[in-house]
């Protein structure tokens, strides 16, 4: 097998009792030390695959190594190169953060004091020291993600797997917690297999992402190739004139091919150059004379690709796209 | 073998820890079982000696104490069957499962906090007991023997309680099953002697298993250590263990087998 | 007043329903009651051997500790109920709309007494067919009676309760107190019997008197000075429970 593959799977497969397949012939190949993103709507079969390639569920079907070893055939050397924080796990309450990182070291077999002192680093990677001796049941939803964070780091983990671990959590924990990661990813070089329903963690986070859906994969590759597949961002201007409409269609077609617009008084052009055309659509449109409201570049997302290999979307608040560049008056 | 020891230990000291700070789980199982004592005592006070068949004893509360210490058992064994099952809920299980902990670690940790939990508690309703005028003729060596049922007892309760967990999954399964216990608990000679009891009443505490161990919990308070009762008693809750432990480690084995 | 009479009804009906389609809640208010008949009839048999007892059949004698108990069930059940709604915002709602507002207490009260009414013939008639023939119409009105009130008591406690502390999380507390009220008394033995502590509670817990005239009933030995500190002892508890409804119902609005 290639050296250095953290994660690899072959036709993984999990038929559950009443033949629910919910993960249906999965291929997976995450190199050591990378961010590996795992994309998927509800139900796609995330939560599964990371629970089988954690040893806590047998697959039906397929096989896997995870840290250079066999799931099925060693399934104790996984555990032991392995952290694993998974979706929704509750943290005792009554536990102060302390006391659940101390126990967690023991349990690894670290003694007392080297468990403390492991404790403490913990606390501070993830910048809990100052809640350190409150119970658990006081914190926040951020700060409990960073303590299940920290505890599946207890023994510096070749593998960790994060099943959505910024699921329910407001914009600048999730933040934080991306942050955390990334940290952990360059310090430590621990490869990181992340679950996410959102499409801008896996942009944001991912090196590489897999795409999953009903259980198979749809799509994988870098973001960026990924959405390059699926073509060209949108340019969206509003004029402040709408009598101004000609003009501004001729001094565009030279960017590229316009598309039919959104409501009139608006242009919309497609964009092959991306934002490096921006200044130059500028200066055209101010050649011409033509004054825009309003400029929108919106690039394709993973939601795009999610539609062009499903035929639905993803992520119906984000709308069709992410818009590049804030309105700017011309 | 020594980290299963250790993580063993980390386990059950965790165990102990939740359940001290879970007031709403300790105080139940610390408040009914003395208050009923208290009423119970007020009430039958003047039963011993005068109603034939009342075993010799000094005093209703001597009489009535076995049964507190094992109504409090039966609660904390309950609780610790139902903190499993939360464990189960809430992911520590899965937690531990995905980590090199070793598996005995995870059940035996559990039981053995709640163990720990059970002989704590016999010490302070015996202590009660006595603060209340009550006197313990069995001495150190039947408080000895007193701790040692109430060890398998909870054991049996509580292994009851993790098999039931590790089946449904759920701590309202677990918990639902206190009124069964309580049922037994009624149906027994825990609060009144067998001797004053008729009918078909009689015949079910008869073969109540319940009966028997309070009777030697009871010999340690009022007459001392009897051989006789004392066998019968370890035999019987040494059954309900055994019984209990097996059925969890099967249940254990079976829930692991979707598992690696 | 017709007015706050339908709602009363149409919200007693809803907890009456809500009771039958939801069996957990409602099976063990049927099973209580008939356990603590049978256990404690069955366990405690041998105290009635004691001469304050003159012989009476101590399943007889238990019988109006079943009755009262399952009312209290009754009671609690109201507050319980009452609790969730004021948590899941059905209140609220309520409260919005132009019913009523003391029908929140009545409705619940309604149910409760017809709770008690049924888990009383339950009691009975386990009574029956254990050998405890009914103790004549009056002895029987004054059996229901007694219950009835006893649920009104607890329905009005465990009410005031779930207006002030607005969480299910509360039922434990409701629980506790109408349980220690039933247990402080005379639940299990005759007062001449009670020894202790136990002695002077019991003299000065109002449920004692309850209990001492529904059981009076029962066992055919009822008279006027059995009667009266029963009716006297059930109408305090109901008023002054009532006013710790009423008083809670009113700080609904001022959050
Ligand atoms: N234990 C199980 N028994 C039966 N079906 C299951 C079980 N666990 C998961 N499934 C089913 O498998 C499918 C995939 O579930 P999974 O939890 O892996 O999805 P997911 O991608 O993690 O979704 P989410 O984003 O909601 O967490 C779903 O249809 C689910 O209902
Ligand atoms: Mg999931």
């Amino acid at each position: 097998m290639p050296r250095d593959r953290a994660v690899e799977a072959e036709g993984l497969e999990r038929v559950f009792k009443g033949g629910i397949r919910a993960v249906d012939g999965v291929d997976l190949a995450v190199d050591a030390g990378e961010v590996f993103g795992f994309l998927g709507p509800n139900g796609a079969g995330k939560s599964t695959t990371v629970r089988m390639l954690a040893t806590l569920l047998r697959p039906t079907g397929g096989r896997a190594r995870v840290a250079g070893h066999d799931l099925v055939g060693d399934p104790s050397a996984v555990r032991r190169s392995i952290g694993v924080a998974l979706q929704d796990a509750a943290i005792d309450p009554y536990m102060t953060g302390r006391e659940l990182l101390h126990l967690q070291a023991v349990l690894h077999g670290f003694d007392r004091a080297h468990g403390r002192a492991r404790a403490v680093e913990l606390l501070e990677r993830v910048d809990l020291v100052a809640a350190a001796d409150r119970r658990v049941g006081t914190y926040s939803g951020g700060m409990r993600r960073r303590l299940d964070l920290a505890l599946a780091l207890v023994h510096e983990p070749e593998v960790l797997f994060l099943d959505e671990p910024t699921t329910g959590l407001d914009p600048i924990s999730r933040l934080t917690l991306w942050d955390e990661v990334r940290r952990l990813n360059t310090e430590l070089g621990t490869t990181v297999f992340l679950t996410t329903q959102y499409l801008e963690e896996a942009d944001q986070l991912a090196g590489r992402v897999a795409i999953i859906d009903g259980g198979r994969i749809v799509a994988e590759g870098t973001p960026a190739a990924l959405k390059a597949e699926v073509g060209d961002p949108t340019l969206r201007i509003t004029l402040a004139d709408p009598a101004a409409h000609e003009a501004g269609a001729r001094a565009l077609a030279a960017f590229g091919e316009a598309l039919p617009p959104e409501r009139s008084g608006a242009l919309a052009v497609r964009l092959p150059g991306g934002a490096q055309s921006l200044p130059g659509v500028v200066r055209a449109l101010d050649e011409a004379g033509v004054v825009a409201a309003e400029l929108d570049l919106a690039m394709p997302s993973l939601d795009d690709v999610f539609v062009a290999r499903t035929g639905r979307r993803l992520e119906a608040a984000d709308g069709a796209g992410e818009p590049a560049a804030a309105p700017a008056p011309a | 073998m020594r980290p299963a020891v250790t993580q063993t230990a980390a386990l059950a000291r965790r165990s102990v820890v939740g359940t001290l700070r879970t007031p709403q789980a300790l105080v139940p199982s610390l408040f009914f079982p003395l208050v009923l004592m208290a009423i119970f005592t007020g009430s039958f006070g003047n039963a011993p000696g005068t109603i034939p068949g009342f075993p010799e004893v000094r005093g209703f509360l001597d009489f009535a104490l076995a049964g507190a210490v094992l109504q409090g058992i039966l609660i904390g064994g309950t609780s610790a069957g139902a903190a499993f099952a939360l464990d189960i809920e809430g992911g520590f299980f899965d937690r531990l499962v995905a980590s090199p902990v070793a598996r005995t670690a995870i059940l035996v940790g559990r039981l053995a906090g709640g163990v720990v939990i059970a002989m704590a508690q016999t010490l302070f309703f015996v202590a009660v007991g006595v603060a209340f005028g009550a006197r313990i003729e069995g001495g150190l060596a039947g408080l000895a023997v007193l701790l040692v049922l109430a060890a398998f007892l909870s054991v049996a309760v509580s292994g009851l309680g993790v098999v039931l967990a590790l089946r449904t999954g759920s701590a309202e399964a677990v918990q639902g099953t206190f009124p069964l216990f309580f049922a037994l608990l009624f149906f027994s000679s825990a609060f009144f002697p067998r001797e004053t009891m008729t009918g078909w009443f009689k015949a079910v505490a008869d073969v109540n298993p319940i009966s028997y161990l309070v009777e030697a919990m009871r010999d340690q308070i009022v007459t001392g250590v009897e051989p006789r009762s004392t066998l019968i008693g370890l035999a019987v809750v040494i059954g309900m263990a055994a019984a209990a432990l097996g059925g969890s480690f099967l249940a254990f084995r079976s829930r692991l087998r979707s598992a690696l | 007043m017709s007015h706050v009479l339908a709602v009363s009804r149409g919200l007693a009906w809803r907890s009456l329903i809500l009771v039958r389609r939801m069996p957990s809640v409602f099976l063990p208010s049927l099973i209580m009651p008939l356990f603590i008949l049978i256990a404690t009839a069955g366990a405690f048999r041998g105290i009635s051997q004691l001469p304050a007892f003159e012989g009476a059949s101590y399943l007889a004698f238990t019988i109006p500790l079943a009755t009262v108990m399952g009312a209290g069930f009754a009671g609690i059940n109201a507050g319980m109920t009452l609790a969730r709604d004021i948590e899941g915002g059905f209140v609220d709602r309520l409260v919005a709309s132009p019913a009523p507002r003391i029908t929140l207490v009545l409705g619940p009260l309604l149910a409760a007494a017809a709770r008690s009414l049924f888990t009383t013939t339950v009691v009975l008639a386990a009574g029956l067919i254990g050998g405890v023939g009914l103790p004549g119409i009056t002895g029987t009105l004054v059996i229901y009676l007694l219950a009835v009130g006893f649920s009104a008591a607890t329905a009005c406690w465990s009410m005031g309760v779930a207006f002030r502390a607005r969480t299910i999380q509360a039922a434990p507390l409701m629980q506790v107190v109408v349980f220690l009220s039933v247990f402080t008394s005379v639940a299990y033995a005759p007062r001449e019997v009670l020894t202790g502590w136990l002695r002077h509670v019991a003299d000065i817990n109002p449920v004692t008197y309850l209990i001492e005239a529904s059981r009076a009933a029962e066992l055919g030995t009822l008279g006027w000075a059995e009667l009266w500190p029963g009716l006297l002892a059930t109408a305090g508890l109901v008023a002054g429970l009532g006013a710790w409804a009423l008083a809670g119902l009113a700080g609904l609005g001022k959050r």
